[in-house]
């Protein structure tokens, strides 16, 4: 297991006894912000709430877990927090901006993971990959080449920097996906079942990362399903429950 | 760098992006050349069965006809644009658009660009071709101004692949894009002059970009006559992209607003 610095982890969340204690702001100022957030699904009498009333503050460097049952709704959390997706009600906010008041800056602030493998383009080198995401993510002229470059060096890609997305195995496409969404430097990451396929070297990988990004003042959210052994440690660790956000 | 600069090079990238992955299929191009050189040899023999009365002699009808070949092929490719994002959606990638600083509506913009490029490339090449192989009589002097009237014409048939897209992403469904071009080439007078259709639907091409544009080409690049006034011709042109590009775009936002709100706009 490896762990982060101790110092990031607050006394306030340590203290996860009661329901309240984990789902309320923190002391510190919220990086991440999702006030009475509701989702439903379906229409009509087929349809149901999927989230109910979520309250969620992040704050600058620390790392909430969110895990959940297939079909809990994970993915739909993170992707209302992305704005990939609108809340029926409720508001989300990264640095109190919206993704519906201000669509760059909010974008330029996150980094997303999605479950799964899909996402690359399969005739594209790792390398084009990272070189495309960094315009694309709106990084400054010079820093993107050498953000491409560390990024294929912190995710052990170096040696496969120019073959094709096709051509790489599910771990090392698993590496390029997290490398794509730690390659511009987002103060927020979302991850949703970023375990996927990863061996314990590309595991140790993505927690030198995630180091990077708390040592920075970054924070992280990560999704993962019942059971799956944690590899780090969380400030928070939450639970997806009938809709509703309850300590893990 | 200004906000523009980086749209404009998020775009650029997408355009690099699209061009890369077209390249690494290497007897793509060569395919669509044999292709192109099947079409033009096929109307080059099909023109000689015109009647002179109808179009003038044969040699006239196939400089007319080629000039509608090419610019059905940029029209095509602008209104498949929701196929393009179509197979964003299904890898997957559409994913990462939305949740770039360039947002939704600039990730549509940037990927239907390569197509639309490529496909006035691709037209230019044809002409060239035409013109080397065929013969047929180009007026150099209409070129720049060709150049204009064609960029102004992919504009504005971009927009109608916007409206698709826009229906793709609120309704998962453009199946809508096949029967316009073929109802455009048809209305719009891609291979006859609209003088032949009756007059209760003659006023079809009016009401739609692609006339003006295959007329005012045809005009400059093999002298046919324009229906209208060169410059009522431009007006119209001018007058339909200034009226999609908002309406487009408008649709666009709101489909893709929709969408998030119905949490449909990752589905396909």
């Amino acid at each position: 297991m490896i762990g982060r610095a101790a110092a990031a982890t607050s006394d306030a969340l340590r203290n996860e006894g009661a329901r309240s204690a984990a789902i309320e702001p923190t002391p510190t100022e919220s990086l991440v912000s999702l006030e009475g957030v509701w989702r439903h699904w379906g229409r009509g009498r087929n349809r149901w709430a999927v989230l109910r009333d979520i309250n969620l503050q992040v704050a600058a460097g620390t790392a909430i877990c969110v895990s959940g049952g297939n079909g809990a709704g994970k993915t739909t959390l993170l992707r209302i927090a992305t704005g990939i997706l609108s809340p029926d009600t409720g508001r989300v906010s990264i640095d109190g901006i919206t993704p519906d008041g201000n669509w760059r800056q909010y974008h330029q602030r996150i980094g997303y993971l999605s479950a799964g493998d899909r996402g690359l383009y399969a005739r594209l080198s790792a390398r084009a990959h990272l070189d495309y995401w960094a315009k694309v993510a709106f990084m400054p002229r010079a820093d993107r080449r050498p953000a491409a470059e560390e990024a294929l060096v912190r995710f052990g890609l170096s040696q496969l920097a120019n073959r094709r997305a096709d051509r790489l195995s599910q771990g090392q496409r698993q590496r390029l996906r997290l490398a794509l969404s730690f390659v511009h430097r987002p103060s927020v990451l979302f991850l949703d079942e970023p375990r996927n396929s990863l061996d314990s070297d590309g595991l140790e990988i993505l927690m030198g990362a995630v180091g990077e990004l708390f040592a920075r003042g970054g924070s992280v959210i990560w999704c993962s399903p019942l059971g799956e052994e944690q590899p780090m440690m969380f400030d928070r660790r939450l639970r997806i429950e009938d809709g509703t956000l309850v300590p893990a | 760098m200004t906000v523009a600069s980086y749209y404009l090079g998020a775009m650029l990238a997408t355009v690099k992006r699209d061009a890369v992955i077209f390249v690494s299929y290497r007897f793509r191009f060569a395919g669509q050349a044999v292709a192109m050189l099947f079409t033009l040899a096929m109307f080059f023999y099909i023109s000689k069965l015109v009647r002179p009365d109808a179009v003038g002699p044969h040699s006239h009808y196939y400089a007319f006809a080629v000039v509608g070949i090419v610019i059905m092929a940029v029209l095509t490719s602008a209104l498949s644009t929701s196929q393009v994002v179509r197979m964003e959606l299904m890898q997957g990638n559409f994913e990462r658009i939305l949740i770039s600083p360039m947002g939704p509506v600039g990730g549509v913009v940037a990927v239907a660009a390569f197509p639309i490029l490529y496909s006035i490339f691709f037209a230019s090449a044809m002409l060239t071709l035409a013109v080397g192989i065929f013969g047929i009589p180009v007026h150099t002097l209409g070129i720049p101004l060709a150049l204009v009237v064609a960029a102004l014409a992919a504009v504005a048939f971009a927009c109608i692949g916007f409206l698709f897209v826009a229906a793709l992403l609120a309704f998962k469904s453009a199946s809508g894009a096949t029967w316009v071009i073929a109802g455009l080439s048809l209305l719009g007078g891609a291979y006859f002059p609209v003088r032949l259709f009756p007059g209760w639907i003659r006023w079809t091409s009016e009401v739609q970009p692609f006339t003006p544009s295959v007329d005012l080409l045809r005009h400059l690049l093999v002298g046919t006559k324009t229906v209208q006034p060169v410059w009522a011709e431009l007006i119209k042109l001018g007058a339909f992209t200034a009226a999609l590009i908002p309406l487009s775009i408008g649709l666009l936002w709101l489909a893709v607003g929709w969408s998030r709100r119905r949490g449909t706009i990752t589905e396909y």
